[in-house]
């Protein structure tokens, strides 16, 4: 028998439907997307999500495509105004009420969104190499950037508010140092393009670019003004904390990929960079900020005053700057740390750090200082040079200002105000200014530059408005940050060159994000398990010699810290059709706050785990239960707002149990539903 | 003589019960003592009613007391009625039956609910004889399209078309049901109807059943009705003894069973589609429709919804004929309607007036207007689906047409009235708290809309209102009116759209000023002594629990407005109306 058919109008186009069927199901085949929630294929219409809206010519309301049957001559209007409205309207009380985080919070917190609880659950159920492999699809410095950054993901960190943060830097470089202790891990590369792409700078904007455009299958040549490559990882921070043959290691990665390096060639002196850019098909500039910054302040031309970066390099480099037996470092960030710990380990008798707010404010790690106060430096906070004394060309003391702390600036922070007439004499030898990284233009004229003196790049692609060249790191806009947002960058640019290698434009898409409420969170049913640290070297000891402060965290260490990881984040991210429509409509998830419906977490008998604050109460578990797998476990309770699903009250014999066949878990719509343990 | 005590739940709260046993306590025999339902004048109960032994209405006796007993027995006995002035009903309060005209509550508070004889000999179950033995289920059908009557539940959809749709529906299975899931708050039509003439009800679905081919009938009452169901139950039983139902009705060949069911008192279940679900034994939950009922309702068979009210008119229309109630009313609204008049009026209780008559008429005439010399300010018309009309707009007609254009609705039959100390937003505020409670919590819209509107209004009331929020409540509005499932989630932003549009200044001094217009949201009161006024007499400052107050003896006292919990206990306290609210 044929089936019969009508014609209908979809959107203006004519379309054969079945009749009896449903206009959802119609517009489905006329390829016309509808979006909807509470439907399936194979379940009776239900008609709760409200997403399914559509206008037609059959009546003045909205209609349910989901229900609605088409009817010969029917127009429909998928997209229409009204619909559209009452749709996002739907999308926005649904994520209202949808507490949930679709990324965890420290993935969000990383400027390069490491996906840092992927790798902890790698750590703790023992796969390294899978921790490397999920690390590094971000972060091709794994074992560096796990000693050196101020790590943005454990301020984030959930845990905090159980106990103390997860300790996801130190088990990003132990994942890292295991797997270097064996055969180099080089990472598989695609088959050779061609293209080849020269970059400017090996620090970690530099390595990192290099690194993808490489696995890429490009040919990339660094040109390098040092003479060994790693930037400021390698001239910047002091080996104590990360010591060269680690950076090494990695680089050898690089190098392992094919990456040419071309050491002790600056651009200006050894190269331009129209050379360059003939010789390349792209050009990346991340050649970093190496100029200390001044402080404007009497006496800084003096033998004996040093620039903070200038310092570290030159001892990095093997020199031994002369700084005496009592130098002083002005500032108080972790530039400043690294120069008062190195001049320590120089052999200073007495270093002081000049800071001219209190501990509360200073911009370094609290650990930073806590171990540099170890190592006997004195902290002069409070204070700021007003004239770096001189005898002979040389420097013999600093006269200190003293300052008071007064209203708080437009960041919050309170400003520093001088006590008028209040000042300390302080007899030195050497004065080390680490007061920020400028950027030195020399060599890059011809490279559009911002008012700072940074070279211009998109923020979003890294392009300059030269073509085909491209821009990452310090070096560019805003200047000088931590490693980390270098390589967030240099990711981001080596996607831009790779497309633009292939002849392809990308667009910016800012995805929206279902974000928990904290105040919607009991943090107090975890049980509480403190931190690991990284064992520390007796600050005696330590402060003698460069090697290592301390040693990384034993393997036994790092499975335990590992496993307390919350889990943060959806397991359902990739596959949820909440989010998918969410972010097709730009929804504010924050527009319809108030009050949560109740929120809890239960595991069916069949371990099937329910997150009742991802919960939407689509019923399509329920309904599943019902007719798919004949059982019927599932049940709506309550009335209104405050309505859940729970599963059955079992009797003690009750021979018909939920067996996890997983039906509701496949039909859930969002992340609400598991088959595995995840606890928040 | 006979004396007939009102014994409707509004007669009984009042203290009917008592009054009748004192009466029954002092009869010797000169006297005849019966109970009937609620004649609608709830504002005077108890209530009793003397007649002759033929039936003429001779006293109406209001606010009777137990003490009151001896009096009316001596009365009785001395054959005396001028005793009984003091008790008799005033001229004024009379007019509260004067422009009604009463069809659905015809014996209403006239017959004896208890007594299958006492309805029988008021005409009950004539129209359903006529029917049965003479009329074709065509023939009713007809007579119904012709008397234009409409759903009297609120949506006013034409009757007769739900009775043909059902009874050409396939199948020899069908299903005739009574909504009497009464829910609005302030609603009792439906209560006073059943308890005081169950057998006009029975006699409308009797006839029903018939057009539509049914067999089977509920009535789907609220659990928190048990004398309506009592009475109900004992109606169903004697109409059974007296072969008005069951089997072979009056040798017509025609079966008909009817059964109860007490919902659970959830307010969605008013909604068919939901209450077909409770029916069946599920959650009261709304189905997608279509399909309609009149296609696959109860048990997925044919099914027919109607009513109360809408069932009290139908045996009247086929004795009356549907010209004879197409008569009364408007064009489009034929017949008439029973109000439930509650709030700030001076007359409350239940009315029936013909479509037509001005809300004026309802509200002043009948009703006697506001109490306490207070100013009227807004009507509430359909509980919390529908929407308030302002005084401006007091002259509206009552007319489904004319209803729907203010923005209200005509409803079941709830007419809430509002003074001048009534907070519109406070009112939106109660009604959408009304609503979110009694979503059924399966549509986005319905459920979680109807809870951030619920948030927003109370943050008005609390003087923690922005700006924003009135867009935000605009947007909301627009989008569950277009987005919810069913009835309830539709209509639920009414009151919401009505006050907005009528008294958007109130919302404003609420978020801007921080101010309540009436006085009412207590977060927001701002009391103040009147320096003139105040004796200094010191009540208010020992009253104060917050030791706001202070001020010698015989001076003026002075609200400290910081210390104030604006309380209102000094207001209370004062006898001089000194403490004003700003």
């Amino acid at each position: 028998m044929d089936t019969k058919t009508v014609s209908i109008k979809i959107n203006g186009v004519p379309v054969q439907a079945e009749a009896g069927e449903t206009i959802l199901s119609a517009a489905g085949r006329a390829g016309v997307e509808i979006p909807h929630l509470c439907s399936s294929e194979t379940l009776p219409p239900y008609g709760a999500c409200g997403l399914c809206l559509v206008e037609t010519s059959a009546s003045p309301k909205l209609l349910r495509a989901c229900s609605a049957t088409v009817r010969e001559g029917m127009e429909v209007f998928t997209d229409g105004e009204r619909a559209q409205k009452a749709r996002a309207l739907a999308l926005e009380l649904i994520m209202g009420d949808h507490d949930g985080d679709c990324v965890a919070p420290c993935s969000l917190a990383c400027p390069a969104h490491t996906n840092c609880r992927k790798y902890l659950a790698k750590i703790a159920a023992g796969d390294l190499a899978g921790a490397l492999d999920t690390i590094r699809e971000v972060i091709p410095l794994p074992a560096s950037i796990g000693r050196v950054c101020p790590h943005p993901c454990e301020t984030a960190c959930r845990r905090q508010h159980v106990e103390q943060p997860i300790s996801i830097c130190a088990l990003k470089a132990f994942a890292a140092d295991e797997i270097y202790k064996g055969k180099l891990p080089v990472p598989p590369k695609a088959a050779p393009t061609g293209k080849s792409v020269g970059v400017v700078g090996a620090g970690p904007a530099g390595l990192t670019a290099a690194y993808r455009l490489a696995v890429l299958g490009h040919s990339v040549t660094i040109y390098d003004k040092m003479p060994a490559p790693g930037g400021m990882l390698r001239y910047g921070i002091p080996a104590y904390r990360l010591p060269k043959d680690i950076l090494d290691r990695e680089i050898d990665v690089i190098r392992a990929l094919g990456v040419t390096f071309t050491q002790n060639c600056a651009v200006g002196t050894d190269v331009t960079i129209e050379d360059l850019q003939k010789k390349h098909d792209a050009l990346l500039l991340a050649n970093g900020a190496w100029k200390s910054a001044s402080i404007r302040c009497k006496g800084e031309d003096l033998v004996g005053v040093f620039g903070g970066i200038d310092f570290l390099r030159e001892v990095s480099l093997g020199n031994k700057p002369e700084i005496g037996e009592k130098t002083a470092v002005v500032g108080g960030g972790n530039t400043a740390m690294d120069a008062c710990r190195t001049a320590v380990r120089l052999g200073a008798k007495e270093v002081s750090v000049i800071y001219r707010r209190t501990r509360d404010e200073m911009p370094a790690e609290d650990l930073e200082i806590d171990e540099a106060m170890e190592e006997g430096v004195i902290f002069r906070f409070l204070t700021n040079p007003a004239e770096i004394l001189g005898k002979d060309g040389k420097v013999c003391g600093v006269k200190l200002q003293v300052m008071a702390l007064g209203e708080p600036d437009e960041r919050g922070r309170r400003k520093p105000v001088p006590v008028e007439g209040e000042f300390i004499t302080l007899a030195l030898d050497s004065v080390i200014i680490a007061a920020g990284q400028k950027n030195d233009p020399a060599g890059f004229e011809t490279v559009p530059q911002t008012d700072r003196g940074t070279i211009e790049a998109d923020a979003d692609f890294f392009s300059t408005s030269l073509p085909g060249v491209f821009a990452a790191g310090d070096a560019t806009n805003a200047g000088a940050g931590i490693a980390i947002e270098a390589i967030a960058e240099a990711n981001e640019a080596a996607k831009t060159v790779n497309a633009y290698l292939n002849g392809e434009t990308l667009t910016k898409h800012t995805p929206v994000l279902s974000e928990r409420d904290l105040a919607n969170i009991d943090f107090s049913v975890y049980e509480k398990r403190p931190r690991a640290e990284k064992p520390l070297r007796p600050a005696e000891e330590r402060k003698h010699d460069f090697e290592e402060i301390g040693a990384g965290l034993t393997k036994e260490q790092a499975v335990k810290e590992a496993s307390r990881c919350l889990s943060c984040g959806c397991h359902d991210y990739g596959n949820c059709k909440l989010i998918r429509y969410a972010d097709a409509y730009g929804t504010d998830c924050k527009k319809y706050v108030g009050a949560y419906h109740p929120g809890f977490l239960t595991v069916a008998p069949g371990g099937i785990e329910r997150n009742q604050n991802k919960c939407i109460l689509c019923n399509l578990c329920v309904r599943v239960c019902k007719e798919e797998a004949k059982q019927g476990f599932l049940g709506l309770v309550g009335r209104g707002f405050p309505t859940v699903i729970k599963e059955r009250i079992y009797k003690e014999d009750a021979e018909e149990i939920c067996r996890g066949c997983g039906k509701c878990v496949e039909a859930c719509p969002t992340g609400a539903l598991a088959a595995a343990k995840r606890p928040l | 003589m006979k004396l007939k005590v009102g014994s409707g739940s509004c007669g009984i709260a009042a203290g009917a019960e008592k009054v009748y046993n004192a009466l029954k306590a002092q009869n010797d025999g000169c006297f005849t003592l019966g109970i009937v339902g609620c004649v609608g004048m709830c504002f005077l109960e108890p209530i009793v009613d003397v007649y002759t032994d033929t039936g003429v209405l001779l006293k109406r006796l209001v606010r009777v007391s137990e003490a009151d007993a001896g009096l009316i027995a001596r009365a009785m006995k001395e054959n005396d009625l001028s005793l009984l002035s003091s008790l008799e009903i005033e001229e004024e309060d009379a007019l509260f039956l004067k422009k009604q005209t009463r069809i659905a509550l015809r014996n209403c508070g006239i017959i004896d609910p208890e007594d299958i004889g006492d309805a029988l000999s008021h005409g009950g179950y004539e129209a359903a004889k006529t029917v049965l033995l003479h009329k074709t289920p065509q023939d009713v059908i007809e007579e119904i399209k012709t008397s234009g009557l409409a759903g009297r539940g609120g949506a006013g959809f034409p009757t007769w078309f739900k009775w043909d749709a059902a009874k050409k529906a396939p199948g020899n299975e069908k299903y005739l049901i009574c909504n009497a899931d009464e829910g609005d708050p302030g609603a009792f039509m439906d209560r006073a109807l059943i308890e005081s003439d169950p057998h006009t009800l029975i006699e409308g679905m009797l006839i029903a059943a018939y057009a539509i081919g049914a067999n089977k009938a509920f009535v789907y009452v609220r659990a928190e009705y048990p004398l309506a169901i009592k009475r109900l139950e004992k109606a169903i039983s004697d109409a059974e003894k007296n072969a008005l139902l069951g089997e072979n009705i009056l040798g017509s060949g025609f079966s008909l069973s009817l059964r109860i069911k007490a919902g659970a008192g959830a307010f969605v279940c008013g909604e068919e589609t939901a209450l077909i679900e409770s029916l069946e034994g599920h959650r009261g939950m709304p189905r997608l429709k279509p399909p309609f009922p009149a296609e696959k309702g109860y048990l997925d068979k044919p099914s027919n919804i109607n009513n109360v009210e809408t069932f009290a008119n139908v045996a009247w229309i086929i004795q009356n004929g549907g010209k004879a109630f197409a008569s009364r009313g408007t064009e489009s609204s034929r017949g008439t309607k029973v109000f439930a008049l509650t709030g700030k009026i001076k007359r409350g209780g239940l009315v029936e007036i013909p479509m037509g008559l001005s809300l004026r008429e309802v509200i002043f005439d009948i009703g006697g207007g506001i109490r306490d010399g207070k100013k009227f300010k807004a009507v509430q018309l359909g509980g919390p689906s529908g929407g308030c009309i302002p005084a401006s707009l007091l002259d509206t007609v009552i007319d489904y047409k004319a209803l729907a254009a203010t923005g209200a609705i005509m409803g079941s039959g709830g007419m809430v009235v509002m003074d001048e100390d009534t907070c519109m937003v406070n009112m939106a505020r109660f009604f959408l708290d009304f609503t979110a409670k009694e979503s059924c919590g399966k549509c986005v819209h319905c459920r979680i809309g109807t809870k951030r509107m619920l948030e927003i209004l109370t943050r008005i009331t609390e003087g923690k209102g922005e700006e924003e929020d009135i867009q935000k409540l605009e947007a909301l509005c627009a989008g569950i009116k277009d987005g919810a499932l069913c009835g309830l989630g539709q209509t639920a932003p009414n009151p919401v759209l009505t006050t907005l549009k009528y008294f958007k200044d109130e919302y404003l001094a609420h978020i801007k000023e921080k101010r309540c217009p009436a006085g009412e949201c207590a977060a927001l009161r701002r009391y103040r002594i009147n320096e003139e006024a105040c004796r200094g007499c010191t009540l208010c400052a020992k009253q104060c629990p917050a030791n706001a107050i202070t001020g010698s003896p015989k001076q003026p006292h002075i609200i400290d407005k910081t210390l104030c919990i604006r309380c209102g206990a000094c207001k209370n306290a004062c006898r001089f109306g000194a403490v004003e609210v700003e």
